[in-house]
């Protein structure tokens, strides 16, 4: 008997959509302006309503991400303080099967091995997903947060800061983006064994073949856990 | 039947009336008739100096100028004389007109605006050749005084927009949009009009080698928010003159100087719209350079860090990508090959 397996509770999920639809959002209200000359962003600009318009956006948008960040900051401590998972427990930080995983991952890539890595709630391409998001929002949020108030932040903040957020805002937001849709779409939408989309951020399950094939080593750890508790 | 007598009368004087009004209107300027000979198309004279100069005076262009309620000799003082003389002083803009400034019964004069200008980093240093004293703006040069025929709305609303910015809530912004209103020709610009004529110099290194100043201004302008925001539209901004003022342009080192570093923390917070209670840290902030090793080593190591940190973690995820995909293709390759 097949079941299906919960990944994402809907709180994780409700996280997640806070977080991608105010991204998009920036990203169409940021980029007209790192890019003046730029055609396909005067048409987006002018589609979103011209500057005045979206400097507003984007700060209301950046709100409801920081928000987003901050409420999933709280969840993480919450749940560590109420679990107290131990170390193996909490599977995003990163940990030497990744570094395992990854070599097997290379010799199955190069036709060295057939056998593809194990993976357990979450590969190293998922961790690096989170991790990158998470540095991601402390750069742009804090860059984000002095150019909204440059004249307050200078007050108890050298001026090169201020310069070095500029930078910073505008270029992170380049790798930010790229991450996106290069690393982040190939593993959800683009990688042919994936087309045309992951569903478990919708869904939040997986079936048992889908934990067979992406995350062996957690369906064997929650199977052996279900044997024991009988 | 009498009235149908007067009718025909009433609508006569009627047209007479506002035929003559017009004409006023057109003759106000010229009170002198000048351009009973400068109205025709083909007035000019031909010299081995000059080569072809036209004397013409189109009479629409000058009823639409800033100067049309200025009679010609107001200006043109040298010539007083029929047939004019030959050589004649040219036109200095210092000198008073018979126009009497709003609210004051003295003459108006530009003479103001051109003593800023001989002291600024624009006017004539005795220390350069003729040369290099030529290749800087005088006051035609950016005061070109072009016979418009009839101004954009657009370009009027942008003109306008730039005025009340300042003047709103000062009960000045309706004197403002009346002024600008009739004449809106060139006498407030919109702020990316300002940028793109000081830019007609200042983007130009070859030009600007000859002075010893900042070659990346413009480009540093550009590549800050104030000149992204400002080609975006948003002309709330500060362009050039807002921190370099208009006529008194002077270098950073001069005292006087609105950017000098004891002043641009107020030159910041000087108008309402812009950074009020700008800080001097805030104000420090190099808005015009291009990050060098020397200039701005900070800024220039941190743009090298978001260059190599992109480029790097690129690099590795687009070669994880394309092995993965590789290991795709080839198991489809070796399955067809198996059968």
């Amino acid at each position: 008997m097949s079941q299906d397996y919960t990944r994402f509770s809907l709180n994780q999920r409700l996280q997640h959509i806070f977080m991608f639809v105010p991204f998009i959002i920036l990203v169409l209200t940021g980029f007209p302006i790192k890019f003046p000359e730029s055609e396909f962003w005067s048409f987006v600009l002018a589609a979103a309503g011209g500057i005045e318009n979206t400097r507003l956006v984007h700060r209301i948008a950046a709100a409801v991400m920081i928000l987003d960040f901050a409420f999933h900051i709280i969840y993480v401590f919450y749940n560590l303080i109420k679990n107290r998972p131990s170390l193996a427990d909490m599977h995003l930080i990163p940990n030497k099967r990744d570094g395992q995983n990854i070599i097997q991952n290379m010799k199955y890539f190069l036709f060295l091995s057939d056998e593809r890595p194990r993976f357990h709630k979450f590969s190293y391409i998922e961790k690096f997903d989170y991790w990158a998001v998470f540095w991601g929002m402390f750069i742009m949020a804090g860059s984000g947060v002095i150019l909204w108030f440059p004249v307050l932040f200078s007050k108890f903040l050298p001026g090169i800061v201020i310069q070095i957020a500029y930078v910073a805002h505008s270029d992170e937001a380049m790798l930010a983006l790229l991450a996106i849709i290069i690393w982040h779409f190939y593993n959800v939408h683009f990688n042919p064994r994936i087309w045309p989309a992951n569903k478990v951020w919708f869904k939040g399950t997986l079936t048992e073949e889908e934990m067979e094939h992406e995350h062996p080593l957690e369906l064997e750890e929650i199977k052996a856990r279900e044997e024991a508790s009988k | 039947m009498p009235a149908t007598i007067y009718r025909p009368s009433i609508f006569l004087v009627l047209v007479l009336f506002l035929l003559t009004a017009i004409s006023v209107t057109a003759q106000q300027a010229d009170a002198e008739n000048c351009n009973l000979c400068h109205g025709l198309t083909l007035l000019g004279i031909s010299t081995t100096a000059d080569g072809l100069r036209s004397f013409e005076v189109t009479s629409d262009g000058y009823n639409h100028s800033t100067h049309r309620n200025v009679i010609c000799r107001d200006c043109h003082t040298d010539i007083n004389v029929f047939p004019h003389p030959e050589d004649v002083a040219s036109v200095e803009c210092y000198k008073a007109c018979h126009i009497t400034k709003p609210f004051a019964l003295t003459g108006y004069s530009h003479a103001e605006q051109f003593d800023a200008h001989a002291i600024s980093a624009h006017g004539f240093n005795p220390e350069y050749s003729d040369e290099k004293n030529e290749a800087k703006p005088d006051c035609k040069y950016c005061h070109s005084n072009t016979f418009r025929n009839v101004i954009k709305d657009e370009a009027l609303e942008k003109s306008t927009e730039h005025c009340v910015r300042c003047h709103e809530g000062e009960g000045l912004a309706g004197v403002i949009l009346h002024v600008s209103s009739h004449s809106g020709h060139r006498t407030a610009e919109a702020s990316i009009d300002v940028v793109e004529l000081c830019s007609s110099c200042h983007a130009d290194q070859g030009h600007m080698k000859q002075f010893d100043v900042n070659l990346t201004q413009v480009e540093g302008y550009e590549r800050h928010f104030h000149g992204k925001a400002l080609k975006r539209g948003m002309n709330e901004v500060a362009n050039c003159m807002d921190c370099h003022r208009n006529h008194l342009n002077l270098p950073a080192d001069d005292p006087n100087s609105s950017i000098h570093p004891n002043n641009i923390q107020q030159t910041c917070s000087s108008n309402s719209y812009c950074h009020t209670d700008a800080t001097a840290k805030f104000a420090v902030a190099a808005i015009h350079s291009e990050p060098t090793t020397q200039n701005n080593p900070i800024i220039f190591y941190v743009e090298w860090g978001f260059i190599i940190l992109t480029a790097g973690t690129m690099a590795l995820l687009f070669a994880h990508i394309f092995l993965d995909f590789g290991r795709w293709v080839g198991d489809i390759w070796m399955r067809r090959r198996g059968k």
